[in-house]
């Protein structure tokens, strides 16, 4: 298969499970609305739930018939998107228990692993880590101790 | 004009009080997650102690230079530094990946300053009759204004109309998420008590725009944005120079964010976004809007620093603030024992006209600032490696969204959010009309159930919501931008089959 039609099939199916989530989406809108007491709270979500209905589902049908979407997960490395989304998730769960700065380490960590495409030398490591230790103790005392924010 | 006001406003004290204010603004505003309303917060217990006209100021500049400071991260980094530069993205974004960051930090400088001049001489010289307007807009009013800050959908969704409009649905239907504010119903909460409370502002800008950015720097080797070998400084000139060809644009988006400015609940965002929608609906055939269009900078920049001067006419004049700094502010003049109304510029005149010169020497100051922070912060954005860029501004993220609310939920919501929209984006369902159904949907839903309500009590639903004619207006204008596009694209077919036949 060729890459241009290949692209096009994932940009085309990529689009259909969006609408079709759109859709339920609205779908689940309307059911829960219905349990509202208040006329009030239901008439703006059931309006735009029914517009969303619509729209995704003229989306959902206009990609059935003409299968015209490019687009895709793309090019790139996964593992390292896949990292930098799991070190900052891990970090926001572990918060916590092992305070904010420790967690801000793993999230930083995380994102110099996933980012570093040069060669890691000691001099990189170095410095890499040094002026993210600056950044992080930086903006960490700023919000904790200027801005009086209660970070764990 | 009263020169002892305009001279006191100069007094060494009071300059550098305006140097510090817009700054620290300028640099609070440029970290996602911290916004102007945070450092007015903080600093205003300082001002207690001062002058009062001399703590409006400080608090005045670091308000102006803080909405002037977000643009720093929409156009470096796709990511609003406050929810006022969300429209800037649209352009700055792409200006900054093609090479034209500097010009994009420069240009936002310049309108930056225009706009809030042009707030500050309207606080100066028409605030009382400007309050009546905040008066005038009814439920309905900001109903049909939230409907044509919507309408900016069709034009930021060229080709994709349907998935535009559906993301701006169920952006509309995310903002329905929490404690319904009219009747106070639990909504689409899954029986989960972290959203209650709804999904923040701030944290889902933070999620859908600069999360996707961050996912899609790590996956290739290539550098963060386009530069040419050696980074000098700001193009002042070249800015300058588009500046004034755009003039009318300029001061257009000008004056609408100072009208949106004097509207309670509005504020910086919408005014951005109207403004946008205004310079696009005009624009001329070769601007080509969301792909870097130096228009797109100028108005959403100078609109969103004209709602400085234009909020606090109705905080002045009415007591009645637009926006939470606008709050803040109010909350500084009732403690220093200033109280607003009417008879407020007659009886304590010399406090705020001196505040209203002090602003308009802030919003100068801006400029060589600006400008100055500006050039930094591009030189430090684009020589920084990825390797260090990503996990910093992934860390600023993290604090950001949970500074807000103080709240680890939300940066787990953030982070989800971010993901989604890196995923729905790579199928041709852009963020930016999500993020106006976020923001535009409770302004919608309470001007409508109001409205509702109102017409329904008075037997006159037709009349109230198609009737007033604020409301005329704004629909036609809804129209016009909707229509346009599609009639100019029906010309320009006809015109290409009459030239091939």
């Amino acid at each position: 298969m060729s890459q241009p039609s290949a692209a096009r099939s994932e940009g085309q199916i990529g689009s259909l499970i969006v609408s079709a989530m759109f859709m339920l989406a609205g779908a689940f809108t309307l059911y829960d609305a219905a349990s509202y007491t208040d006329r009030d709270s239901q008439v703006f979500p059931q309006t735009v739930a029914v517009i969303l209905i619509i729209t995704a589902g003229i989306s959902f049908i206009t990609r059935l018939l003409k299968p015209n979407d490019r687009g895709g997960i793309g090019q790139g490395s996964w593992w390292r998107r896949i990292v930098l989304v799991l070190s900052m998730l891990i970090a926001c769960l572990l918060m916590p228990k092992v305070g904010f700065l420790p967690a801000g380490v793993i999230a930083f960590a995380g994102g110099l692993i996933a980012a570093m495409h040069d060669k890691w030398t000691l001099r990189t490591v170095l410095l890499y880590w040094g002026s993210g230790s600056v950044v992080m103790v930086c903006f960490f005392s700023l919000f904790k101790y200027v801005l009086h924010v209660p970070l764990p | 004009m009263n020169w002892d006001h305009f001279l006191t406003a100069l007094s060494p004290l009071n300059l550098v009080l305006a140097l510090f204010g817009v700054a620290a603004g300028t640099i609070v505003g440029s970290i996602p997650g911290l916004t102007a309303t945070m450092a007015l917060a903080v600093l205003v217990p300082i001002t207690f102690s001062m002058d009062p006209a001399s703590a409006l100021i400080l608090l005045g500049a670091i308000y102006t230079g803080a909405l002037y400071g977000g643009a720093y991260a929409a156009i470096l980094l796709n990511t609003p530094g406050t929810p006022s530069a969300i429209a800037t993205t649209f352009d700055g974004y792409p200006m900054a990946k093609r090479g034209d960051g500097d010009l994009a930090v420069a240009l936002a400088c310049f309108a930056s300053v225009c706009g809030g001049l042009v707030g500050a001489f309207a606080l100066l010289m028409l605030a009382p009759p400007l309050s009546k307007v905040a008066l005038a807009f009814g439920p309905i009013e900001y109903f049909w204004l939230s409907i044509f800050g919507l309408s900016l959908i069709a034009s930021l969704s060229t080709g994709n109309l349907m998935k535009g409009l559906a993301g701006g649905a169920f952006g509309m239907i995310l903002s329905t998420v929490g404690v319904a504010e009219i009747s106070a119903d639990i909504r689409l909460t899954f029986g989960s008590q972290t959203l209650i409370s709804g999904f923040g502002v701030v944290g889902t800008l933070i999620g859908l725009y600069c999360i996707p950015v961050l996912i899609d720097l790590v996956a290739v080797p290539d550098r963060h944005l386009k530069v040419e070998d050696d980074v000098k400084t700001v193009r002042i000139a070249e800015a300058f120079r588009i500046a004034m060809r755009s003039k009318f644009n300029l001061i257009r988006s000008s004056v609408i964010g100072t009208l949106v400015g004097i509207l309670p609940g509005a504020g910086g965002s919408v005014a951005g976004l109207v403004a946008y929608s205004e310079a696009k609906r005009v624009a001329k055939p070769h601007q080509k809007f969301g792909e870097g269009e130096a228009d797109g900078i100028l108005a959403v920049e100078s609109a969103n620093n004209a709602t400085v001067g234009g909020g606090f006419i109705p905080t002045l004049v009415l007591g009645i603030p637009g926006t939470p700094p606008d709050a803040i502010v109010l909350g500084a003049l009732l403690v220093q024992g200033v109280r607003t109304g009417p008879t407020m510029f007659q009886q304590s005149g010399s406090i705020v006209y001196t505040f209203i010169y002090g602003l308009i020497v802030a919003t100068v100051l801006m400029l060589p600032i600006g400008l100055l922070i500006g050039r930094y912060a591009y030189k430090s954005i684009v020589t920084i490696p990825k390797a260090v860029l990503v996990p910093a501004v992934g860390f600023m993220t993290i604090i950001g969204t949970f500074a807000i609310r103080n709240s680890i939920s939300d940066v787990v919501i953030m982070l989800c959010l971010g993901v989604f929209g890196w995923v729905v984006a790579r199928f041709g369902f852009a963020a930016s009309p999500i993020v106006l159904g976020l923001i535009l949907g409770p302004i919608a839903e309470q001007g409508f159930v109001q409205g509702w309500t109102i017409g329904a009590a008075t037997h006159n639903l037709f009349g109230m919501f198609f009737g007033r004619p604020i409301s005329q207006g704004i629909i036609a204008f809804t129209l016009i931008t909707l229509l346009l596009p599609i009639f100019v694209a029906r010309k320009n077919r006809k015109s290409k089959q009459g030239a091939t036949t």
